[in-house]
């Protein structure tokens, strides 16, 4: 049997210098915030409180002092801004920890200068939502917390967002982060995405009343803004690949629309000429923005209500209709 | 020796006597002049960019000492003719607009120069109070 012969003298020492050079490595990096769990119900009553739970681990190896950052994506309908609570527990902490939201445009750290917000939507994204009515909200501990090297800490996460009584369908998403290294730190060569965790859940419904505002499925067409009124710029898109329609190969569409007024007077406007015209935006959609008041030339005293529209190809023979049908597509205008 | 400790003792209360306290007082700013025909070379709702997609080519202002005249073929925070006011003329942080027979509407204003390009930014909402304006003009050439 072949002896084993530990080194000696200087080239020990250098295989101790080594191997400690390597452990020490191992603890500095690998920093980690994760997301284990989100438990939000699959449909909540419009007018309600909607309880959410977020369960995460953070996992330390260095030294440091900061502050809990979570962030929500919700849809701007909900206002979620002004009608959330959020509060924390921890491992580390003793009963419920209070946080505040972040105020829109404050400076993300490591983030160029742009608010949590802005940062949030730039790094994270819209998690595939389709009507581009959606906003992250930032919530941040009322105290920043020192925390020990190799330390794990649980942190569960309650959130209570008023959700009004609009019907949505909507696919939220979650962040945990802390005020120090944000969202774009490689402090000791670790990536950013070390220094925060998000989740992404199954949508949520929101019973509520109204025409439903459907983030998940595509359609043909969702006028945005969800809510406006006839003095607002509205953008019509329209999506030809979603469903089978006589516009699917079409090589320019138009909109033909009828307004309808608060005294009960309707204002048809149809017609092939560039007022009408949509612009291609590739990959089968295409999209208008209207002025109503100036589109239906109301007067002073005019107001609308409501409009219904189709699409048609360069003649006006082929029309799309919702649900690629021949009823009309149909707005009504209102604010929240 | 004491005549030479007198000059100078003379010399040293001219050095002293002939300095005196200068009263710096900072420039005066100046007021903020936007005389003159403006267009819409940007504009965005609630962050989405409007410009491409909308034709605001035909809008114009025009701002002389007090009064506005307005082409309103686009939303605005007004629609007809009136008097204007900078909440503050030197440095103005907002715009009051008085239509004829209506209630005067205040908005925020940026005077900022992009470019070497004079810039006006209002923010305003004309429709729904959710939906959020940002019109950039420039001077028409």
């Amino acid at each position: 049997m072949k002896k084993l012969r530990l080194p000696t003298g200087r080239r020990a020492w250098n295989w101790v210098w080594k191997i400690a050079a390597t452990v020490i490595i191992g603890i500095v990096i690998g920093c980690s915030l994760t997301i284990n769990s989100v438990t939000q119900p699959a449909s909540v009553t419009g007018g309600t409180v909607l309880p959410i739970t977020l369960n995460a681990t953070i996992v330390t190896n260095n030294p440091q002092t900061s502050a809990l950052v979570i962030g929500v994506l919700v849809p701007t309908v909900w206002n979620a801004s002004a009608n959330t609570t959020m509060t924390f527990t921890s491992s580390i902490t003793s009963g419920p920890q209070p946080m505040t939201l972040i105020p829109a445009g404050t400076p993300s750290p490591n983030g160029g200068g742009v608010g949590w917000q802005t940062d949030l939507m730039n790094t994270i994204g819209h998690a595939g939502n389709l009507i581009p009515e959606y906003e992250w909200i930032a919530f941040q501990s009322n105290t920043q917390y020192a925390v020990n090297s190799n330390t794990t800490v649980s942190v569960t996460v309650s959130i209570n967002i008023t959700v009004p009584t609009n019907n949505v369908y909507f696919k939220m998403a979650y962040v945990i982060a802390e005020s120090s290294d944000g969202l774009h730190s490689t402090d000791y060569g670790d990536p950013s995405t070390d220094y925060y965790g998000t989740f992404f859940p199954a949508p949520i419904r929101v019973n509520g009343t109204g025409t439903l505002l459907d983030f998940v499925n595509p359609q043909l067409s969702v006028v945005v803004p969800g809510f406006s009124t006839d003095n607002d710029i509205i953008t019509i898109p329209f999506n030809s690949t979603v469903a089978a329609n006589p516009l699917s190969a079409a090589s320019s569409v138009y909109l033909c629309a009828t307004g309808y007024t608060s005294a009960g007077d309707s204002i048809q406007v149809c017609q092939q000429t560039s007022k009408t015209q949509l612009q291609p935006l590739g990959a089968g959609n295409w999209q208008l923005d209207i002025w109503p008041r100036g589109f239906f030339g109301l007067s002073p005293g005019q107001s609308l209500d409501s409009i219904e529209y189709f699409f048609t190809d360069v003649n006006g023979a082929n029309k799309v209709g919702y649900g690629a049908g021949t009823s009309p597509f149909s707005y009504t205008f209102g604010c929240q | 020796m004491k005549r030479l400790i007198k000059i100078n003792c003379a010399l040293l209360l001219g050095i002293l006597f002939s300095c005196k306290v200068e009263h710096a007082s900072p420039p005066n700013e100046a007021v903020k002049n936007i005389s003159g025909s403006w267009t819409i070379t940007d504009a965005t709702r609630n962050g989405t960019d409007l410009t491409s997609g909308f034709n605001f080519s035909q809008f114009r202002i025009v701002f002389s000492d007090s009064t506005y005249t307005i082409d309103s073929l686009v939303p605005f925070v007004v629609s007809h003719n009136g008097k204007w006011a900078f909440n503050d003329p030197q440095y103005p942080f907002s715009i009051i607009f008085t239509q004829t027979d209506s209630p005067s509407v205040s908005t925020p204003f940026l005077f900022p120069v992009v470019n070497g390009v004079r810039n006006i930014v209002l923010t305003f909402s004309p429709g729904c109070p959710s939906n959020t304006y940002q019109y950039t003009l420039q001077k028409a050439n």
